[in-house]
């Protein structure tokens, strides 16, 4: 392939990327959930800038459970004296991070697994499909308690156990997909014409499946934000690491409901939920992006709040039939119709 | 006994020898009984360069099938496929994608048949660009060239199939099924779905194409009045067999076998002024699992016979260019009749 | 007209969309007497399916918008029942029968339960009789063994028994109307006769009136008493079958008859008309099939001709009709 052929590849490719962002933009409730995202995914990245307090530094702790303040917006734990909204800010590293990264990997692992087993068949996807089925009876749960008693409580434990076992759901969800568009009659003329199997995969199946694979993306990485919560809140992530599961435990731990600290409890579960709510909302309006038929309802409503009874009137009162002329006009003529008429 | 003639002619461009093609049915249990759909069974025909060969019937009856069995794309269980002389399924893989670059197929349904994420430029130069070894601008040449041959135009090159009617997208396929100027060319239902007034502009468009690139059509239908216009010769399928087969003109002024007679009656035409012989048929097409063992129409004919149940029906000729696989038409032997097996029995109902 | 059963004065539909909008039906009348067949005939796209779902009163406000003059049913009108009593309407008076049956009929319960709910829902039979009628309205539309297959799911049984099982729940309560939507036209040929056959005998035995819904001219002719012929949204012509047929009078309908591939056709190219019908957003001036018809002057193309009434009850909304060679 000729250098401009790769560069034409990947402009069409980017800008399906950037058109799905402009309509994305364009919904509503879509425009919410990418300034959702961006707003934390800002605050992430630039936490150091942003905290007030460096969490993580002793020298920085102040006077334990103090209410909130000027200098202290959120106040301070009661166990530590650290700043929350500081840990606030950090904490969003640590979901977003894990949620991203291992929904990137999930989207990776279940999309090759459900195409091999959807389209080449056959014995990789028995196989498959059986794997799938084990994976899905082992109770993950337990199974990383046991893990991080044998390699210590850590992140890499939750990604692996969550990457090991979550690519299921999306490899059979794909591998249904894949098989109807094996079927398809475009595929059928494309190995007519000759196509190896890797040309059909690349070029007409993976694409067909990119919808899918971007929405169930989204809405694992929310899955798996909240999951992540639970296990810190447990107690089983890094003891190092500040997240808003394991703030949550702090202060149920330190007896925030006991001391009437709310505001300590507050903090991290609306950051958990923010950062759940806007990634859902861009799955869904992504639904309603690629799937036309319930593209209709949200922007015919916007439509019909805007209809002008006088415009309806107008446009109704044009179907009518044109009252008769009084003019000497018949309404058929009796001379025969003009030669040279349209063909 | 083949269709139209005998076989290894070398002006045939296809010709298929007693071709069976089954299918196992998956089964319930790992150790029940293996089950076969017989989708075809023993059908032998002969098609020449230039013409149009029609097969008529309704689901179920293998026609489907056996289009893809003569495109390379369903390997027989039994018979012979000879493309251009050479046994199709034993060629090697370069070989076959070879020949297989000669034959295309025009699909039903307009709205599966092209990829909504193409555009049309993409749609229509994929068997080119497949093939490889021409340079872009040829493509693009090719493709407006064949765009102003199907009735689209130029600025339709970069739109998307959503955008266009069933009409204009099967165009769009028939542009896409000829880029490779193949020899041969399947068109299964091609124009079932469409609205009347665009169906006869597909048809006329598909007649001038087979002229100018002297193309050889398959063409499959359960219109009979689409077949009797455009094709030389024809067969009549049912559950997978064939039961009534030659040059068109003779069948239709001369159709013999219960079924083609049924087809015929069944087909309501437009001519209000007079009222034809209607024969009725109970019940439903029975499911090609296991087929019966005689003539498969055995269940539904109103002329059934005792022995129609048992004893198949062999392809006999009747006439010049006319074979009928019937029991009615053919006779019992005097053996048989002796059993009593020419006795009518009353068509039941139901499958 | 005591006997008229449907009636439709001046229905319009328009479905407002990003673009602007769309003109589904503009103005049409329909007349069904009892007991009459009458065929509304059109393409893709001309409005008929919109039509049929706006007499049912299925069409909902947003996404389309309606208007008509009159729309009555055996005398009583329509347009100003509420949802509930429509309910009670539709399967007792006014009952359809869809294209496709597979989504029609409830795949989770077997297709007697769905005969027999119809049959409790509008009488007050128990369960036992319900199920008696039921069978008896499966027998009736040629169900073989009807008492074991009432017992089937939708998806065991096959097409053409699906569209019986239709055409026994549309019949169920002897409704005052029956609206067909394209009742054969995803069906074998062979299979297609048989259940027209069917629809056309209970239609005539039961004495109801029907609106067939149909692209095919060949289902047209072996039903209809009545036909109108339908064209991106108005009604281009009305006549009785028979005149219909031998006698059309509108470019179109004539057109539209010539193109049907016969078995009496010699072997020549097939008839017909050129280019394809208008977008229902971007809809011609004057009349709208001006741009296909051989017979366009350029009053065609600045006023939409109005639907004349002819002799014998015909219509027809054309500025040149065929008529006018006969007459010279």
């Amino acid at each position: 392939m000729s250098t401009r052929n790769v560069l034409l590849q990947v402009a069409r490719r980017g800008g399906s990327l950037l058109s799905l962002l402009k309509k994305l933009w364009g919904h509503p409730k879509g425009r919410l959930g990418l300034i959702l995202v961006s707003l934390l995914v800002l605050v992430a990245v630039l936490a150091p800038v942003l905290a007030p307090y460096d969490p993580y530094d002793v020298t920085q702790r102040a006077e334990k459970g103090l209410r909130p303040s000027l200098e202290h917006p959120l106040g301070t734990t009661i166990t530590t004296g650290q700043d929350i909204l500081s840990m606030l800010i950090y904490g969003a590293r640590v979901s977003l991070m894990i949620g991203i990264i291992t929904g990137v990997i999930l989207a990776f692992l279940g999309a090759l697994m459900g195409v091999i087993a959807g389209y080449v068949g056959g014995f990789a996807d028995n196989l498959i499909m059986r794997v799938v089925d084990i994976l899905l009876v082992i109770p993950t749960l337990p199974l990383i308690i046991v893990l991080t008693n044998l390699l210590g409580r850590s992140y890499f434990v939750i990604v692996l156990v969550f990457v090991a076992f979550g690519w299921t759901g999306l490899a059979r969800v794909i591998r249904s997909l894949v098989l109807v568009l094996k079927n398809s009659n475009y595929v059928k003329a494309a190995e007519l014409a000759g196509a190896s199997r890797w040309y059909i995969m690349t070029k007409h199946i993976l694409p067909g499946t990119s919808h899918l694979i971007i929405m169930n993306t989204t809405l694992t990485c929310a899955g798996i934000m909240v999951a992540e919560a639970g296990l810190s809140f447990l107690g089983l992530g890094d003891p190092t690491a500040i997240s808003w599961g394991k703030m949550l435990a702090e202060a149920q731990g330190g007896g925030a409901l006991l001391f009437g600290a709310w505001w300590w409890i507050l903090a991290p579960g609306a950051g958990i939920f923010l950062a759940v709510f806007s990634f859902m909302r861009i799955g869904i309006v992504m639904e309603e992006i690629f799937n036309p038929r319930m593209k209709a309802s949200s922007s015919i409503y916007k439509i019909f709040k805007h209809l002008n009874n006088t415009y309806l009137d107008e446009v109704f009162q044009s179907m009518e039939d044109e009252e008769p002329d009084d003019s000497a006009e018949e309404p058929f003529s009796n001379a025969p119709a003009p030669e040279g008429g349209h063909d | 006994m083949t269709a139209s003639g005998d076989s290894r002619n070398p002006d045939r461009l296809l010709e298929m020898e007693n071709v069976s093609v089954n299918f196992p049915v998956k089964r319930a249990y790992p150790f029940s009984r293996k089950r076969w759909i017989q989708a075809v069974t023993d059908v032998s025909l002969g098609i020449s360069q230039g013409e149009t060969f029609g097969i008529v019937g309704e689901s179920g009856c293998g026609k489907s099938t056996l289009a893809n069995a003569m495109i390379g794309m369903v390997r027989p269980t039994a018979g012979r496929v000879r493309f251009q002389g050479e046994d199709l399924y034993t060629l090697k893989p370069k070989a076959f994608k070879a020949a297989r670059q000669n034959m295309q197929m025009i699909f039903q349904d307009p709205y599966s048949s092209l990829n909504p994420r193409f555009t049309v430029y993409d749609i229509i130069r994929e068997p080119l660009y497949i093939r490889g070894g021409v340079s872009e601008t040829t493509m693009k040449d090719k493709v407006l060239e064949l765009l102003r041959l199907v009735g689209l135009d130029e600025e339709d090159l970069y739109r998307h199939p959503s955008d266009f009617s069933g009409g204009q997208r099967q165009r769009i396929g028939i542009a896409r099924a000829i880029i490779l100027n193949p020899r041969f060319l399947v068109c299964d239902e091609s124009v079932s779905g469409l609205d009347v007034s665009v169906h006869a502009q597909i048809m006329n468009l598909l007649m001038e194409i087979q002229q100018d690139l002297n193309l050889t059509y398959v063409f499959i239908s359960h219109n009979l009045a689409v077949v009797k216009n455009v094709c030389q010769n024809m067969l009549v399928m049912y559950l997978g067999k064939v039961m009534e087969a030659g040059d068109s003109d003779t069948v239709f002024a001369n159709p013999l076998h219960p079924y083609t007679k049924a087809l015929l009656s069944a087909i309501l035409d437009v001519d209000v002024s007079e009222t034809r012989e209607r024969i009725l048929l109970q019940g439903d097409t029975p499911s090609p699992i296991d087929p019966p063992d005689g003539c498969r129409f055995w269940q539904r004919c109103p002329f059934a016979m005792q022995g129609c149940e048992t004893i198949p029906a062999e392809l006999v000729e009747i006439e010049a260019g006319h074979q009928v696989a019937c029991h009615l038409i053919s006779g019992f032997t005097q053996e048989q009749m002796d059993r009593g097996l020419h006795q009518p029995v009353s068509p039941q109902s139901g499958d | 007209m005591t006997s008229a059963m449907l009636e439709v004065r001046n229905l319009k539909v328009a479905f407002p969309c990003p673009g602007g909008i769309i003109r589904a039906v503009e103005g049409i009348d329909l007349a069904t007497k009892k007991g009459e067949c009458v065929a509304l005939v059109g393409e893709s796209g001309c409005g008929k399916s919109v039509t049929a779902l706006s007499i049912m009163r299925l069409l909902r406000t947003p996404p389309s918008v309606s208007r008509v003059d009159k729309l009555e049913l055996a005398g009583r009108d329509l347009t100003h029942r509420t949802e509930r009593e429509m309910e009670r309407i539709r399967g007792k008076d006014m009952a359809m029968i869809f294209q496709d049956a597979m989504t029609a009929l409830n795949p989770v319960m077997t297709v007697g339960k769905q005969i027999d709910e119809v049959y409790r829902r509008h009488t007050n039979l128990g369960k036992k009789e319900a199920r008696e009628r039921t069978v008896r309205a499966l027998e009736l539309v040629g169900v073989p063994e009807a008492r074991s297959r009432a017992d089937s799911f939708p998806h065991e049984l096959s097409g053409g028994m699906r569209q019986r099982v239709l055409i026994a729940l549309a019949f169920a309560c002897i409704p005052k109307l029956i609206i067909a939507d394209e009742p054969t036209t995803s069906l074998d040929v062979t299979i297609q006769a048989q259940v027209l056959d069917v629809l056309r005998t209970m239609q005539r035995e039961h004495g109801v009136s029907a609106l067939l819904i149909t692209h095919d001219l060949s289902v047209v002719a072996n039903m209809a008493d009545t036909v109108y012929v339908m064209y991106s949204g108005k009604i281009v012509e009305r006549a009785a079958m028979q005149d219909l047929f031998t006698d059309p009078l509108h470019p179109y309908t004539q057109g539209l008859l010539a193109s049907v591939p016969r078995l009496s056709d010699d072997k020549q190219a097939f008839v017909q008309i050129p280019d394809t019908v208008p977008h229902p957003m971007r809809k011609p001036t004057g009349c709208y099939f001006h741009p296909r018809c051989s017979r366009t002057s350029g009053r065609c193309e600045e006023h939409m001709p109005r639907l004349e009434a002819l002799e014998n009850g015909r219509q027809v909304r054309c500025w040149h009709p065929l008529r006018e060679e006969r007459e010279t």
